[in-house]
């Protein structure tokens, strides 16, 4: 009974540690180096979004909460037309054809990079999917978010809109 | 009379198995000369994990089968997992390997942890009987984005054979490496299949694909294989 009583205060001390998700603030610092190809084949590295506010996601077909949070994130590009925002989506570890099958069911307008052999997933350190890092225009990750949420609305949109807020005109 | 003998007898060999010191665990007897403990994993044990255990028994395997936050009262959470008491894990293997039958351990997730931590307070020589299949074994202390991973010390791990099957489709694919450096730091012997098509814990998903089903159901057939083919003995 002693030994229930204790693992049961265990238990709830654990429980009591459970956090709600949310994004994470981190210091202003520069991002690791991204290389990537995108659908067309070209190279990409965060060089060519310098000057906007890149929201940059890592994601996978397989990955359910990806596939449910990739609606608002196209409704997010499409309201911020014209501003300085870039959503960019990062397939981590999968294949061209299971990128292209998923990409079939679902029109995207925001630009997809390849990562086949995960090389950028490991220098990101992205140890879960869905993980967004939100970069400011000079190319610093300022916010992190483990798992999904609506792009378009609440906490992610108030980052957003933080960050460019920052952004001089040209 | 001969039915309360039969009922004693059922009492004896069926579920759960309660000794002093021993987890609670669910018992498949089998003649075989085969002994596979299945640890579950943090979220619990499923229909099809026991299925499993029910088809391999039916092959001569004897199954022992562990849902720890249910035997231990803990929420279904990974840190749950590292509460397990550890001499609790290592008394169960040593049953095990008291039984005479050869001894393989089948671990899912964060389960892993547990079945590590006891296998280190083994003598050397018990952990040598052991083979240990992990699946998607979750061994770090801290994960978090932009930063290096942090593994868990789980103890002295020489002399222990350890393969890591991981599904393809999972985040964790990428690290791996880490994981398989990580278990040959402390003294195992690590190796890995990658299992194409699957997500983690397949067997559960709430929207599996139909070839995830399918294994699903055959998960037995995959241990057996996979048991086999790594020529753990």
């Amino acid at each position: 009974m002693k030994r229930l009583l204790m693992l049961c205060a265990m238990g709830l001390g654990l429980a009591g540690a459970v956090q709600a998700a949310g994004f994470e603030t981190r210091a202003a610092t520069p991002a690791p180096a991204l290389k990537a190809v995108d659908l067309k084949g070209a190279t990409r590295t965060l060089a060519d979004y310098r000057g906007k506010v890149v929201v940059l996601n890592f994601w996978a077909s397989w990955c359910p909460p990806c596939l449910r949070e990739m609606p608002s994130m196209e409704r997010l590009r499409v309201r911020m037309a014209g501003r300085p925002l870039t959503v960019v989506a990062l397939d981590s570890a999968e294949t061209r054809e299971e990128v292209d099958t998923f990409l079939s069911k679902m029109t995207l307008g925001f630009p997809i990079l390849l990562d086949p052999d995960g090389s950028n997933t490991k220098r990101w350190k992205v140890f879960a999917l869905p993980t967004t890092f939100l970069l400011d225009a000079e190319g610093r990750v300022r916010h992190v978010l483990t798992g999904p949420t609506e792009w378009d609305e609440g906490e992610a949109l108030a980052l957003i809109e933080s960050l460019m807020a920052e952004v001089r005109a040209p | 009379m001969r039915f309360l003998q039969w009922l004693v007898l059922g009492l004896a060999v069926c579920v759960p198995v309660a000794q002093a010191d021993l987890p609670d665990y669910q018992a498949f007897p089998a003649d075989g000369d085969r002994l596979l403990l299945w640890a579950a994993p943090e979220r619990g044990r499923a229909e099809p994990e026991l299925q499993a255990a029910r088809l391999l028994a039916g092959r001569g395997m004897s199954v022992w089968s562990l849902d720890a936050v249910s035997a231990y009262f803990l929420p279904q959470l990974p840190s749950s997992m590292d509460a397990l008491p550890a001499q609790d894990m290592a008394d169960w293997l040593r049953a095990a390997l008291g039984s005479g039958k050869r001894v393989a351990v089948y671990a899912v997730s964060r389960a892993a942890v547990p079945v590590l931590r006891g296998a280190a307070l083994l003598q050397p020589a018990e952990r040598q009987r052991l083979c240990m299949l992990l699946m998607y074994p979750n061994l770090y202390t801290v994960a978090e984005a932009l930063s290096e991973p942090d593994y868990l010390n789980v103890g002295d791990l020489s002399g222990l054979r350890v393969r890591v099957m991981q599904p393809r489709r999972s985040a964790a694919t990428p690290w791996l490496p880490g994981q398989l450096d990580h278990l040959a730091r402390l003294g195992a012997t690590p190796s890995h299949v990658m299992l194409e098509n699957l997500r983690e814990g397949y067997w559960m998903r709430e929207t599996p694909t139909e070839f995830e089903i399918a294994e699903s159901r055959r998960m037995d057939a995959m241990l057996l294989r996979e048991l086999d083919a790594w020529g753990c003995q």
